[in-house]
């Protein structure tokens, strides 16, 4: 059953696999960086690999984009990998084998090893063919180690052979063994072989020595080996392989890496990140060129000449480039590098049934996946043209879904080539204007003069305190408040103090979630107690101090307060992992509120209720709250709830409002200690004015 | 609406201290919405009484509950029940004077407590300011003083004001309370009536107002076809 919210969240929408990128970041801000590893490999057994190359769309379609960046995404995805990795092995595991039936996938890339992580966990059992030594396809052939460390790609692939996967490499379909004999062995066949050709050009001159293909240029560099490239590189090419080309032979000791691209700067199909890392490398572009000759001596590679490229698709958006045959230049070089596509090796077919269309691709049915030849279906690249890895493992699940549909009824499911969900769209322009900005965390990049030394990762992960800061930037889109209507009053108190100018009442209170930031402002005044919070409500709190209580002993002489925490404030999960018996030690029981401006009075009475001698309010330093006038409604909520204590003879001083400074590690403990002095006095005093 | 205003939770105390077992509940209907005795205020003054209770070391079990409106019927009609069931001792109720009323009336030996001091029939001024714009006299004049209550508006409820003690807009009586046959006046002259005034309103009957005695409203149209429907349904059963 679908249970999904009505409309989601847009990162979680964009991710080809859906995967949940808000409940992430969520977990991370709670210190649950497990369950958080947990939520990503349910979505993704490729999640180490996209921690570090994702393309994320997620990011691109974060709603914080317009307020000021989008959400660092894809390097908490990172940070939560490598903060978790002996948990994640100890969660590998192999799955019982439950289904009698087995399914050969031909391809160890991410489209095949996904559909095999699927079916293994099904119960199916199954074998993946490779022809490569190593597993990975393209991740571990040809992706360059400074974006992709092989260690990282084992990650996820061993996770997915812990499961029971049987891995052949160095078994070639069509040559090794047919695919005819694994369709007689196997009641399910899976191609997964991907684009693993480079396209070659027809150009004057492209026999040349020296001229060289982009994938077995990068197959070498990936192997540790370092191919001759000599002083000046042109790569021919604008997409992502033509950068990890350039880049790479800027490593190799290339003084000159020229990218010779059809497309101008703003059409190149590289990522536009990627551009930008490889001019710091000394990268050079030379945009709207496109070749006319490979110029040689001897045979041997002189140069390019390119001509002046004046369109690259036709009006109907199909490439179909047109040049100006005037305006030629010329380009000197040592190798010349081809990138300008991809293609199928179709090897494996020799000798089988399944069809290929007339432009040599696999004939294939885009809806259920399947190929001419009954049982043998297809997924990835092979079938889909070049794309990303995480479309690759997005289409690996739907192909296991697909074999598993027709293992169980015989029959092909159909199902779209992509899943649509509903989202809540951007943020309404007079919603981001209230928003208070702030700087996205950036992990920075060595100089580029440094990284071309050698292969090493560009790129860092974030530390805890990095990845908890950026974690707070999230909107929490969809978790905003919402309202028991049976229980509004219409009295409007939430409309008044709503900071972004939400909430609304026409017979009851409504806060449309596009809207709607989740700053809990309007929860914590409803005085129907009407409204709450989809992530984080009063019930929440309750809960954690009845645990946090329960534990007491109530003879106990020493004070004990209840510290209500601003979860943003932590730089670490150290003061996220309380448990019973540490408050009976220290005498404080914390519960981390995400923002403490959305308490309520008697969210502030009931530790009283329950034992305890003081309420420790801990907001955040001042200014710094991410919700506009929520320190000063807290401020006036902390006031009311010190004079109910004073009209029943208590001393209001019971409840203290501290700001942090610096952090919670450098603050909080002191705070406490000084509550804890300053209780011992009041309840002295309070005991002098009754007798 | 009714405006109300929580009493001292020290008083409240002494209402409700000897009693083992108590009710506190509130109303969703306007003491919800003067913020004085919603199902939040029921949450802090029931906190409150239970960590007053524990302080002093009385031993008293107070729970909570909130209805739709106090002044109903078919609202209250599961409170006399739960009384009963739950063995409740005393009520505290947060709803206005009717509510306390209309409870009491319904609880048999358990006694109900006022939680609020019922205010006056007003309106929200600006947030956390309540006016009175009502007094309920049961015979509006309304039509003759531009819109403007000389009843509930006038320290003197004059009918021909202003009297002398209005100074620059302000009643004798304190300089923050408007002098209401000023607003009348200021009111009637933007709307070109003001020489209506010059009509002297003469003496009043005030026996609709609370001097009359208590007041009721009957629609014998609605009353007879509940009667009906009422024997209708014994005959059947």
């Amino acid at each position: 059953m679908d249970t999904r919210a009505a409309r989601e969240a847009p990162c979680l929408v964009a991710c080809p696999v859906h995967t949940d990128t808000r409940l992430m970041v969520e977990r991370v801000l709670e210190g649950r960086y497990e369950e958080a590893l947990d939520l990503l490999l349910e979505a993704n057994p490729f999640t180490s690999v996209c921690g570090r190359i994702c393309h994320h769309p997620c990011e691109e379609s974060c709603r914080r984009r317009k307020v000021d960046a989008p959400v660092g995404l894809r390097p908490l995805k990172r940070f939560i990998v490598e903060g978790t990795r002996e948990y994640r092995l100890r969660r590998r595991g192999t799955v019982e084998r439950s289904r009698k039936e087995s399914v050969a996938v031909v391809g160890a890339g991410p489209a095949g090893l996904t559909a095999a992580h699927d079916l293994a966990r099904a119960g199916f059992g199954v074998v993946v063919f490779d022809s490569a030594d190593e597993p990975g396809g393209m991740l571990g052939t040809t992706i360059p180690r400074y974006r992709l460390p092989y260690d990282v790609l084992r990650e996820d692939i061993d996770d997915i052979l812990a499961l029971g996967v049987e891995l052949r490499t160095t078994c070639t379909i069509g040559s090794d063994t047919s695919l005819n004999d694994l369709q007689r062995e196997f009641r399910a066949t899976l191609l997964a072989t991907g684009l693993s050709e480079s396209r070659t050009l027809g150009v004057p001159g492209i026999d040349s020595h020296g001229v060289l293909l982009a994938l077995p240029v990068l197959r070498a560099v990936a192997l540790g080996e370092r191919p001759p490239l000599g002083e000046r590189v042109v790569v021919i090419g604008g997409g992502n392989v033509a950068i990890d080309v350039a880049r790479c032979a800027r490593r190799l000791g290339a003084a000159e890496a020229t990218m010779a691209s059809l497309e101008a700067r703003e059409e190149m199909p590289a990522w536009e990140w990627e551009i930008e890392e490889g001019l710091e490398e000394g990268v050079r572009l030379a945009t709207s060129w496109g070749p006319r000759a490979v110029l040689s001596e001897d045979g041997r590679v002189t140069g390019v000449e390119l001509r002046r490229c004046v369109r690259v698709f036709d009006d109907e958006g199909n490439f179909s480039p047109a040049f100006d045959e005037d305006k030629t230049c010329h380009l000197v070089a040592d190798t010349v590098v081809l990138a300008i596509g991809q293609a199928a090796d179709l090897t494996c077919l020799k000798g089988s049934g399944v069809k290929t269309a007339s432009g040599g691709q696999l004939e294939y049915d885009p809806e259920t996946m399947t190929t001419s030849e009954r049982g043998v279906f297809a997924c990835g690249e092979v079938s889909t043209g070049p794309g990303a890895a995480v479309e690759a493992v997005a289409d690996g699940h739907r192909a296991a879904r697909a074999i598993h549909h027709f293992l169980d009824t015989g029959e092909c499911l159909k199902q779209a080539p992509r899943e649509e969900l509903p989202t809540i769209g951007d943020l309404p322009d007079e919603t981001i204007e209230r928003i208070k900005q702030r700087a996205r965390v950036e992990v920075g990049r060595s100089p580029g003069e440094e990284r071309v030394r050698d292969f090493s990762e560009v790129e860092r992960g974030f530390t805890e305190a990095e990845a908890r800061a950026e974690a707070q930037r999230c909107l929490a889109c969809t978790t905003g408040a919402f309202v028991d209507e049976e229980r509004c009053a219409g009295c409007l108190t939430c409309v008044r103090i709503c900071p972004f100018e939400v909430a609304t009442v026409t017979k009851t209170a409504s806060m449309p979630e596009e809207k709607c930031q989740a700053c809990g402002l309007c929860a914590a005044v409803c005085p129907a107690a009407a409204i709450a919070l989809k992530r984080f409500g009063a019930e929440h709190i309750q809960r954690d101090l009845s645990r946090l209580l329960s534990a007491r002993e109530k003879a106990s002489p020493a004070a004990l307060i209840v510290s209500y925490c601003c979860l943003f404030e932590t730089t670490s999960r150290k003061f996220l992992e309380e448990n019973p018996e540490d408050v009976q030690k220290t005498g404080v029981a914390q519960v981390l509120v995400p923002c403490v401006g959305r308490l309520s009075v008697p969210d502030m009475l009931a530790p009283f209720e329950q034992g305890a001698d003081g309420v420790s309010i801990i907001a955040c330093a001042e200014g710094e709250c991410l919700y506009p006038t929520a320190e000063e409604r807290l401020g006036a909520r902390v006031e009311e709830a010190k004079r109910v204590l004073e009209e029943i003879g208590l001393s209001g001083e019971r409840i203290e409002l501290w700001r942090t400074k610096e952090s919670a590690e450098v603050s909080w403990t002191a705070f406490w200690a000084i509550s804890r002095r300053k209780l011992a006095g009041i309840g002295a005093e309070e005991q002098g004015k009754k007798t | 609406m009714i405006v109300a205003e929580r009493k001292p939770l020290g008083e409240i105390i002494g209402f409700i201290e000897d009693f083992k077992r108590v009710l506190v509940i509130g109303c969703g209907g306007c003491a919800t919405v003067c913020l004085a005795g919603g199902e939040t205020e029921t949450k802090i003054v029931g906190s409150a009484l239970r960590i007053a209770a524990g302080k002093a070391g009385r031993e008293q079990e107070v729970l909570e509950d909130c209805v739709t409106r106090q002044c109903e019927p078919e609202f209250v009609e599961a409170v006399p029940a739960r009384a009963r069931d739950e063995n409740l001792e005393a009520v505290l109720s947060l709803a206005c004077g009717v509510g306390v009323n209309f409870l009491a009336e319904r609880l048999g030996e358990v006694p109900v407590f006022p939680g609020l001091n019922t205010k006056f029939l007003g309106a929200t001024a600006e947030p956390g300011v309540w006016v009175e714009m009502c007094a309920g006299c049961g015979n509006c004049v309304l039509h003759l003083t531009g819109g403007i209550c000389p009843v509930a508006r006038c320290s003197k409820s004059m009918l021909n004001g202003p009297c002398g003690g209005s100074n620059d807009g302000k009643c004798e009586i304190s300089p923050d309370v408007d002098c209401g046959w000023e607003l009348i006046i200021r009111r009637m002259e933007r709307l070109g009536t003001l020489d209506k005034l010059t009509e002297i309103v003469p003496p009043r009957d005030w026996s609709s107002s609370p001097h009359g005695g208590p007041r009721r409203v009957v629609r014998e149209d609605l009353r007879q076809l509940a009667a009906e429907a009422e024997e209708e349904r014994a005959t059947a059963a």
